[in-house]
């Protein structure tokens, strides 16, 4: 390993998170304070020790006229490249702590405090439900433009094609799928803070409406209401610290095209990401005793599994078939606070990193994984893909 | 619209696709979106290298270069996959409708994504032949909409 490994010049310190829940009657600014401040104290820091700050989505939507200009998808596109590091896309971060962990790891910061807030619930319930992807906009931009127009009008029917192109290729079936969520919700049922926690059998699944072939109601993520803050800081600063974790090693690569509708095959989008991640620690798959997987669908915890080497290409279905080997006392317990499929969609990873800190620290509660001391996280399993392994300090 | 023709399929079930979001139209997407609206399909082909891309960026994908042209392709599409689309995102969406893939095996490099029309949206097979078609869109534009060419097995 002659790359230097300068993540682990950064510990993830602090989590915190408001209220969680399908509806939550307070502003948007009002959960974020909430998190922020409940995550700065995780971390047994105060406010005024926090130098850096970094929100998800960075810039956001310009709200000038020719404010922003260009798209850094299509950039990449056009001209071939492939991506170790990116800032300043709207999804331009592999992990929640990425950004914040080099800041630290190079001295421009010693405590970042990261955060991401969604009102998606309230929004959606709002509307009546969900609403098309890009509706904020009159029109659809860079590579939106190929899909909204044509009907593919959110992430669901985007996110199908490869997963029907995937069940197709190897075989993998609706019945073996159902597992992903009926597992992650009994994990839920654990969570006093998951938006869903009755019991989901897999008639339940199976019997549950199509939203966009192959992807029916079950295998989406849940649209809520919360704010998830994360704190970031050097790692010489861990006397400071209540229950700082290890980041062993991260990664984030982007090797295909950074589009839903030309990636050449989905199923392969985290490849490079966990390989680039495990070329960074000695530790290998079967050393990992938690996965917190991203899990926007059912599919992409498939294509984590075997992107991440804990079964081979192909072999997702039959892996998490029954059950048992993604919950808890499994071989690989899993989306352990419910995922985004029940935990709910705190998105972009902050849930999935929150829950893997929680797990190494041993404060997860009813559902701690016994003895946790590696766990994996995933980020996204779109065109975008970041990978760690987090460690007991 | 040329283009559109459906070589004896039927339209069956198919839904209009007037409802949503338009593109916007910029300095590299302008030919495709003009050529669509008289049913074509064009894509880039390299001046310097002969290869083709999709979609269009005004450089080539392969050597970089950024003389591009443009080629229409005419040639049948096979389906590289497939979604059915039964969620109402929009007040006035019509569904069901399927979507498509398409890549042109003698144009490797291109894939274009569509409707489907001529089939059942639920009998839509990956790997079945499709012709290229285009049908009037959200705004002003054309889209493309792929033509089912065979009953799929």
């Amino acid at each position: 390993m002659s790359a230097q490994i300068c993540e682990r010049r950064a510990v993830i310190s602090g989590v915190g998170q408001s209220a969680i829940g399908r509806q939550v009657d307070r502003s948007g600014f009002a959960l974020t304070i909430d998190a922020i401040t409940a995550a700065v104290s995780d971390a047994g820091l105060a406010l005024d020790d926090i130098d850096g700050l970094a929100m998800f989505p960075g810039g956001g939507k310009a709200n000038l006229p020719g404010y922003a200009n260009g798209n850094l998808y299509e950039v990449q596109d056009a001209l071939r490249i492939t991506t170790t590091w990116r800032q300043g896309q709207v999804e331009g971060m592999s992990l929640p702590f990425y950004g914040p962990a080099m800041a630290v790891a190079t001295g421009q910061a010693r405590h970042v405090v990261i955060w991401r807030t969604v009102k998606e619930g309230s929004a959606a319930r709002g509307a009546g439900g969900r609403v098309a992807y890009g509706s904020t906009q009159p029109a659809a931009e860079g590579p939106l433009a190929w899909l909204l127009p044509i009907g593919m009008l959110s992430p669901v029917c985007q996110v199908a094609p490869y997963a029907a192109r995937y069940m197709h290729d190897y075989g993998v079936s609706r019945d073996q799928l159902g597992w992903i969520p009926v597992t992650q919700r009994a994990h839920a049922a654990l969570n006093p803070d998951a938006v869903y926690r009755t019991p989901l059998t897999i008639e339940d699944y199976l019997a549950s409406r199509m939203i966009s072939t192959p992807i029916c109601l079950f295998d989406c993520d849940v649209p809520l209401d919360g704010s998830t803050a994360i704190v970031v800081s050097a790692a010489e600063t861990v006397a400071d610290l209540r229950a700082p974790v290890r980041i062993e090693a991260m990664a984030g690569v982007i090797d295909g095209r950074p589009s839903w509708e030309q990636w050449e095959d989905f199923g392969r989008v985290g490849y490079a990401t966990a390989a680039a991640m495990w070329n960074r620690t000695t530790l290998r798959p079967s050393d990992v005793d938690a996965a917190q997987l991203y899990d926007g669908f059912t599919i992409e915890v498939i294509w984590w599994l075997e992107a991440m080497g804990f079964c081979g290409t192909g072999e997702g279905g039959a892996f998490v078939d029954g059950g048992a080997r993604i919950g808890l006392g499994g071989q690989l317990p899993t989306n352990t606070w419910g995922g985004q499929l029940s935990g709910g969609r705190l998105h972009a990873g902050f849930g999935h990193t929150a829950e893997a800190v929680r797990q190494l620290r041993g404060e997860a509660g009813d559902r701690q994984v016994h003895d946790a001391e590696v766990v994996a996280v995933t980020n996204v399993g779109g065109y975008e893909a970041g990978a760690a392994l987090l460690t007991r300090w | 619209m040329a283009g559109t023709d459906d070589e004896g399929a039927s339209e069956g079930t198919h839904v209009g696709a007037t409802a949503g979001i338009p593109p916007v139209i910029t300095e590299e997407t302008a030919a495709f979106w003009a050529a669509a609206k008289e049913g074509r399909l064009l894509v880039e082909r390299c001046a310097s290298c002969g290869a083709e891309s999709f979609p269009p960026y005004g450089v080539c994908r392969a050597c970089r270069s950024r003389e591009v042209e443009h080629v229409e392709i005419t040639e049948h599409g096979a389906v590289y996959s497939l979604t059915v689309n039964y969620q109402r995102w929009l007040p006035d969406l019509d569904v069901p409708y399927a979507m498509v893939l398409v890549e042109f095996p003698d144009h490797p490099g291109v894939r274009v994504a569509g409707r489907l029309r001529g089939c059942d949206p639920e009998a839509a097979r990956i790997g079945m032949a499709v012709a290229v078609g285009f049908e009037p869109g959200p705004g002003d534009v054309a889209i493309p909409s792929f033509l089912a060419l065979e009953e799929p097995a």
